[in-house]
């Protein structure tokens, strides 16, 4: 489902000054798998994810997404790419001024999807995520771990193939976070691959699948049922 | 199909009324440009219209001595100038205008002009013979073959005078046209302005739109079209004005001018689709380079 093969990324900083973000990494994930990736700030995390959807290109190396090669896809297939992707980001990204039902439909609204598959699939994916009874709430009506299940929720309306969540948990305290892993948890045996980056110990430990750390650009571990950090 | 098309549109007003204060900037820097725009079309209309009916009239005037200047012309010598005048191949037509013709013809150009016809006695203005070239621009060769004919004063090529009218409105045409080059010009940069300030203040929004695979076109339409409505609207004032004005002002002049034909409303309205097509036109192809750089992928 994702294969990276020997991928380099260096951001620029000055004429001769760069960074090195990936090293020469080489990772696959399979279909249906549930991926944690980790490593501190600047570890190539977030660098990692950002390639995944192609919105950077690498450097080095060539990058396979739900079967496609990143590198020669052209830009204008992107869009469609990404509609096999669903995101989770760690801010939720949520439109202040649309409900939650909108917000929701919204994925769909704007990928052209015809009004009566919205007003199906919407309420649908509002259950799963537990959240029929707030579709005309605001986002700032609800909790944190509320407007993360929104996020999710938009981030799954399309049934994609893979979901990427970035830091999903970061904002939340531990028992909300505990319900979203839950969610993330029920999506993954829907079939969904799911990659998420993150820095919550308990939760990598607690769930037991697996860890791929990263350090400086390099995978320095890459363990099936694994834990955060070493000697765990 | 239908829920592609509301979102778009729907979204374009929002931006456009979030933004009132530069839509109504946009609306006005495109009204002044196209008015403009539209001025200097007409202006070249005019001048095509009175070209063309005096070109056909455009006469080369052979004055006749009368004593003042030179010594009067006898009859035989007027005469034999007709015959002359009249065997040239290069001459479609001869009259002669005698002096109370002159006179005549004078007083009514310049009726309403009373202090200049007492300046003039009935006995001033010369007598002449007025010729109508085959080909005006062969002017020269009547000049040369007739100018010393005894009893000819001077041979006069009308068409210098129409020339210095002509250069006269290609310079107002040219500077009108110039004026609204800059202005439309500064209306483009006006436009990509307001459409980058739109697309920044919805960035959220946008930034999720592609991550959810919205297509380029989904995300920049409404962007663009909010662009082409002002432009659209500007462009539509701006017909209105001239419609408003340039017909009455036409009007006005041929009552006092009746050397030549003015042009009417037909004329405003044929003008109005150029600047539609100008006004969204600019407007789309500001917004879209504006776009290009803020929300690529």
């Amino acid at each position: 489902m994702i294969k990276l093969q020997n991928v380099t990324k260096t951001y620029k900083l000055g004429a001769d000054d760069q960074v090195i973000a990936l090293d020469d990494v080489s990772v696959e994930v399979a279909k249906g798998e549930f991926v944690f990736v980790v490593g501190p700030s600047g570890s190539g995390k977030s660098t990692f994810m950002k390639l995944l959807t192609r919105e950077q290109l690498p450097d080095d190396g060539e990058i396979w997404v739900a079967g496609k090669n990143l590198a020669s896809l052209r830009s204008w297939k992107v869009p469609m790419l990404r509609r096999e992707i669903g995101y989770v980001f760690q801010d939720f990204k949520l439109l202040e001024n649309k409900t939650v039902y909108e917000n929701v439909a919204f994925a769909l609204e704007v990928i052209g999807r015809p009004r009566r598959e919205i007003d199906k699939r919407v309420p649908e994916v509002l259950e799963l995520v537990g959240l029929e009874g707030k579709a005309r709430s605001h986002p700032h009506e609800l909790s944190g771990g509320q407007q993360q299940r929104v996020s999710v929720a938009r981030a799954f309306v399309n049934y994609p193939r893979i979901l990427l969540c970035d830091e999903p948990t970061g904002n939340l305290d531990p028992s909300t976070s505990v319900g979203v892993m839950k969610l993330l948890d029920r999506i993954n045996r829907t079939g969904a691959t799911v990659v998420m980056a993150t820095h919550d110990q308990h939760i990598v430990d607690s769930m037991r699948r697996r860890v791929i750390e990263l350090d400086d650009g390099h995978v320095v571990r890459d363990q099936s049922r694994g834990v955060y950090g070493y000697g765990g | 199909m239908t829920a592609r098309w509301s979102y778009v549109i729907r979204e374009a007003f929002v931006g456009l009324r979030r933004n009132l204060m530069m839509t109504f900037a946009v609306v006005l820097s495109v009204t002044v440009s196209l008015t403009l725009l539209g001025a200097s079309l007409l202006l070249s209309e005019q001048v095509d219209l009175a070209t063309d009916d005096w070109t056909g009239r455009v006469e080369v005037s052979i004055y006749l001595c009368d004593d003042r200047v030179c010594p009067a012309i006898t009859p035989e010598q007027q005469e034999e100038l007709r015959q002359d005048l009249e065997d040239q191949e290069v001459v479609a037509e001869v009259f002669y205008e005698s002096k109370q013709d002159a006179y005549e013809r004078f007083t009514s150009m310049f009726s309403d002009q009373e202090s200049l016809i007492e300046a003039i006695d009935r006995d001033t203005l010369p007598a002449s013979f007025r010729v109508r070239l085959e080909n005006p621009n062969l002017f020269n060769v009547i000049a040369d073959q007739f100018s010393n004919y005894p009893g000819v004063e001077e041979i006069v090529d009308q068409r210098e005078v129409l020339n210095q009218f002509l250069r006269f409105t290609n310079v107002i045409r040219t500077a009108a046209l110039v004026v609204a080059g800059i202005q439309l010009v500064a209306a483009g940069v006006l436009i990509a302005n307001t459409i980058r300030v739109a697309a920044f203040a919805r960035r959220e929004q946008t930034g999720i739109m592609r991550l959810v695979g919205a297509s380029n076109w989904y995300i920049r339409l409404p962007f663009v079209l909010e662009g082409v409505f002002a432009g659209l609207i500007g462009a539509l004032v701006s017909w209105g004005l001239l419609w408003g004005t340039v017909p009455q002002v036409a009007n006005s002049l041929s009552r006092d001018i009746e050397l030549m034909p003015f042009i009417g409303e037909a004329q405003v309205i044929a003008v109005g689709p150029w600047l539609l097509l100008a006004g969204t036109g600019i407007a789309a192809v500001s917004s879209i380079l504006a776009l290009r750089r803020f929300l690529d992928i």
